[in-house]
């Protein structure tokens, strides 16, 4: 037997920390968002298809493969029944990896009604359709109340209650209001945007200019290379995030350079260990494979690449870095190739925007 | 007087006649509401704007004697804005969204409806005969076509309230769309006309009494924007069936428009949301996409001309000699007679305030992408009720426009004429690689010619490729395109762009095709840009940005 909530919080419920919210995946992000939803006194259900898992996090407060050695607030429930959790939820949020997500859409589209807002935090886009994330939960579901978390979020700093920001991007405020409430804490600091495609394409594709600064860290390039090679790299982005409908001072935001200077500095972040596996003559794979996490910069380099011939847009730090993962063209020879393209403007003059 | 039926009321009242008055009384009253809501110094704030943007619109013309009337109203307005204190704010406010709603406010009468829908269509026939012997073969059944969705469409009009939301190429739009509500047995259309269409005296007549209200699009205060959009909201709710174009006006590149306004889509939302919110058993309202095809435009010559000097700027250099050119449309209708040549009304899938699909087959419900049920009020749920959210249906607003956009995207028809000037098009360019569009306008000039060796595999790709789409249904082909080979579309094609516009288009000569207007060849083509037809770039708007930027 379901209850079947009745969506959007009013401000009586989170008033009465009754808002009760299905994340959808138990990885160190989806479970410290629990952690911080229940630390706020509301109820999160925390799902998992692994029962073992579950039983762990419920009994022992902790998801030991995930955030070794932090403990849950109690109020974090793990469940592992999918249409249950989705029903009774005011709010569904989105923690997976992207390559999973349209999957668990379509399962999720069979349960969710049209006034549940669904938010994601998933930083990437769709390898064959290049779809960012809220594409996706249109495609699959009839959500349409949508917004994005982002932002310079190492799991395991917020797990342990170091001070931090993100960004709640939705074109809808009363979604902004009650994430803000849900997670906002003196050392969780949730910023409102409204810009959610730009939060999407920033987030995602910073990630590539992470390897890259991986790459230079591990070759000892020097910290003027690495500042140069990043901000060029950003500079790409924001010229291909533009031109896909984002709005330039996205790129400013914590989705943007908040979050590219977490991951281009933090031995934490995946994306940075690929690059210095690949500068040390791993292949991809092996790279991949000595993470043992997903690194979402891989595809969303293939993405970029696509997106950028469609919109005829240069990005040559962007094109090095994917021949260096998907055409075992060498860290170094790739660099090298940057350092003899003809300079042009630093900054672009003028931004172009298709159609 | 405006006939309405009653359900939207959701009061068990016996249905009645609802006067255009008391419609109008309403409009004002809400919007009045929302306005003095606010603080003194935010109302004459609002005040202030209005005089300030009506000064500069009226500033520009000066013999129309409807400005006189405005100019006048505007001097009274700032007179005694001058003087007011807080109560006597409110009463400006009044009589400002008083003296728009009378302009606004269309006069509908049903017993004029039915005269001239029975009259009318053989009136229409003499008319265009008019002695001339030459249209005798002018038969509106034969020369229009409906087609799509039109059983959905009139079920949607029985079922709910309809907005019909056509694309807009030309003048001629509003006419078929009459005929064509008419012909399928729907009720009446109001629809927002331009006041311009309203100045000529027999189309102004008609469009008033046969539930045009008037939008002035030069109008552009806060006060008139909400007041407009109220007058639409107050309808809709009412039960009364609309027609607007959501690109706002004509499509001056002759492309299929992608960008709309959002200013009646949202009027449309908030109906849906208000009779809700009083009544849930009350009628859904239905967002009908439809597009108009003509093989040839009435006025396409002036159009690409407008679109190439605007987006042109300095850039664009008329090589042309000069001519005038009224809109025929006395030739017009009679080239389409003898030419044998259709107009497609295509109807698009009824979609609801997102812009998901309504299965009609299923009693109207809402389906998601994956074809999964929804229920559409659900959307405007908050703790289990509907609730008022403006920042929320703006972005509904939005998706819906997208929707709509996409559905003319694929209820367009492509025709042996736009398939021609896609290919011409194409060849011309490939043959100037470093010309940018207007440069190549100017290049081309009145007098050049492309061989049939080096058009055939152009359209043979091109063929092919329009077949894919039709197969993706992402577009629909004429009958005269189905299973048709390059030297159909080529004959077919060129005879209908060598008549009518007062230099032909192109001509067949032989071996060679002769273009003598690039500019209308690049109208022509344009119906087709956007569906990735070729590699390059061939967005319009943008084609003449990039000829901007260039710097010799």
């Amino acid at each position: 037997m379901t209850t079947e909530s009745t969506a959007v919080g009013s401000s009586a419920r989170v008033l009465q920390n009754e808002i009760e919210v299905a994340v959808i995946g138990a990885g160190n992000w989806g479970t410290t968002l629990a952690h911080l939803i229940a630390s706020n006194g509301h109820r999160p259900r925390l799902f998992t298809r692994d029962p073992d898992k579950c039983a762990t996090i419920n009994r022992e407060h902790q998801n030991p493969r995930s955030l070794p050695g932090v403990q849950l607030h109690p109020g974090v429930v793990a469940v592992t029944d999918f249409a249950d959790t989705v029903r009774s939820a005011h709010l569904v949020l989105l923690v997976l990896p992207s390559r999973g997500l349209r999957e668990t859409c379509r399962e999720l589209g069979a349960f969710l009604r049209p006034d549940q807002p669904v938010v994601h935090a998933i930083k990437g886009l769709e390898i064959d359709t290049h779809a960012r994330m809220s594409q996706i939960i249109q495609d699959e579901t009839c959500a349409r109340q949508l917004g994005v978390i982002a932002g310079p979020n190492i799991a395991v700093e917020v797990a342990a209650g170091k001070p931090a920001g993100t960004v709640i991007a939705t074109p809808f405020p009363a979604i902004a209001a009650l994430v803000r409430s849900l997670l906002s804490c003196q050392q969780f600091r949730v910023f409102d945007g409204h810009d959610m495609h730009g939060v999407e394409l920033c987030s995602a594709l910073k990630n590539v200019v992470a390897i890259a600064a991986g790459m230079v860290d591990e070759l000892k390039l020097g910290d003027n290379a690495k500042a140069f090679l990043v901000t060029r790299g950003m500079s790409e982005l924001m010229r291909l995030a533009f031109a896909l409908g984002a709005e330039p001072a996205t790129v400013a935001g914590l989705a943007g350079v908040g979050d590219l200077m977490v991951t281009c500095a933090s031995p934490h972040s995946r994306n940075h260990r690929v690059g210095v596996a690949l500068a040390q003559g791993m292949g991809l794979d092996e790279a991949v494979e000595s993470i043992g996490q997903v690194a979402e910069g891989v595809y969303a380099s293939l993405a970029a690449r696509a997106l950028a011939q469609a919109n005829r847009i240069e990005m040559p730090l962007f094109t090095q870095i994917n021949r260096v993962l998907h055409e075992r063209l060498p860290v170094l020879e790739a660099l090298e190739g940057l350092l003899q393209l003809e300079t042009g403007r630093d900054v672009p003059g003028v931004l172009r925007r298709r159609g | 007087m405006l006939r309405t039926s009653h359900e939207a009321d959701g009061r068990a009242t016996k249905p009645g006649v609802l006067s255009g008055a008391r419609i109008a009384d309403e409009v004002v009253r809400r919007v009045r509401s929302r306005v003095v809501d606010g603080s003194d110094a935010h109302i004459e704030q609002l005040l202030y704007e209005t005089i300030y943007r009506e000064q500069l619109r009226l500033a520009d013309n000066d013999s129309d004697p409807r400005v006189e009337v405005d100019r006048a109203f505007i001097r009274t307005l700032r007179h005694d804005l001058a003087h007011a204190r807080s109560p006597q704010l409110q009463q400006l406010v009044h009589s400002v969204l008083t003296h728009y709603t009378e302009e606004i406010s269309g006069h509908f009468d049903p017993r004029v409806y039915k005269l001239a829908t029975t009259v009318i269509p053989p009136a229409l026939g003499a008319l265009l005969h008019g002695g001339r012997p030459s249209l005798r073969m002018f038969d509106v059944r034969e020369r229009v076509l409906l087609e799509g969705e039109v059983s959905a469409l009139q079920w949607a009009a029985r079922a709910g309230t309809v907005v019909l939301v056509p694309s807009h190429v030309s003048n001629l739009d509003s006419l078929l769309l009459g005929y064509a509500i008419f012909a399928l047995g729907l009720p009446p259309f109001a629809y927002g006309a331009g006041l311009n269409l309203f100045s000529n005296a027999i189309i102004g007549y008609f469009m008033r009494n046969l539930g045009a209200f008037t939008v002035d699009r030069k109008k552009q205060d806060p006060l008139y924007l909400d007041t407009v959009k109220e007058y639409a909201t107050v309808l809709l709710e009412h039960g009364q069936h609309m027609l607007f174009f959501p690109g706002g006006t004509r499509s001056r590149s002759g492309a299929i428009e992608s960008h709309l306004k959002l200013g009646f889509l949202g009027a449309a939302v908030s109906a849906f949301g208000n009779r809700r919110a009083r009544d849930a058993e009350s009628k859904p309202i239905f967002f009908v996409p439809c597009t108009l095809t003509y093989p040839l435009v009435l006025e396409g010559a002036s159009l690409i001309d407008e679109f190439l000097r605007r987006e042109g700027g300095p850039h664009f250099v008329d090589v042309r000699d000069e001519f005038e050119r009224p809109e025929r449309w006395y030739d017009f209708l009679r080239q389409l007679a003898e030419l044998d040549l259709q107009v497609h009304v295509r109807f698009g899938t009824p979609l609801d305030i997102v812009g998901n699909k309504v299965d009609v087959r299923a009693s109207g419900i809402s389906r998601d992408r994956r074809g999964r049920p929804v229920d559409p009020v659900r959307y405007l749920y908050r703790d289990g009720a509907v609730v008022h959210d403006p920042d929320r249906d703006a972005q509904y607003t939005r998706l819906l426009a997208d929707e709509i956009a996409q559905g003319f995207r694929g209820e367009s028809v492509a025709l042996p004429s736009s398939v021609l000037a896609y290919a011409v098009f194409r060849r011309l360019r490939a043959r100037y690689p470093t010309l940018d569009v207007l440069r190549l306008l100017r290049v081309l000039g009145p007098h050049a010619s492309i061989t049939l060796s080096e058009l055939r595999p152009e359209l043979d790709i091109l063929l092919a490729k329009v077949s894919q789409l039709s197969a993706a249904s992402a577009i629909h082909l004429s009958p005269e395109l189905q299973g048709a080979g390059v030297q159909d579309v080529l004959e077919s094609g060129a005879k209908t762009l060598s008549s009518y516009h007062r230099e032909p288009v192109v001509v067949l000569e032989g071996d060679l095709l002769r273009i003598h207007d690039p500019n209308l060849l690049l109208y022509y083509r344009n119906r087709l840009a956007g569906y990735g037809l070729c590699a390059e770039q061939d967005d319009p708007a943008e084609e003449l940005r990039a000829s901007r930027r260039f710097r010799p």
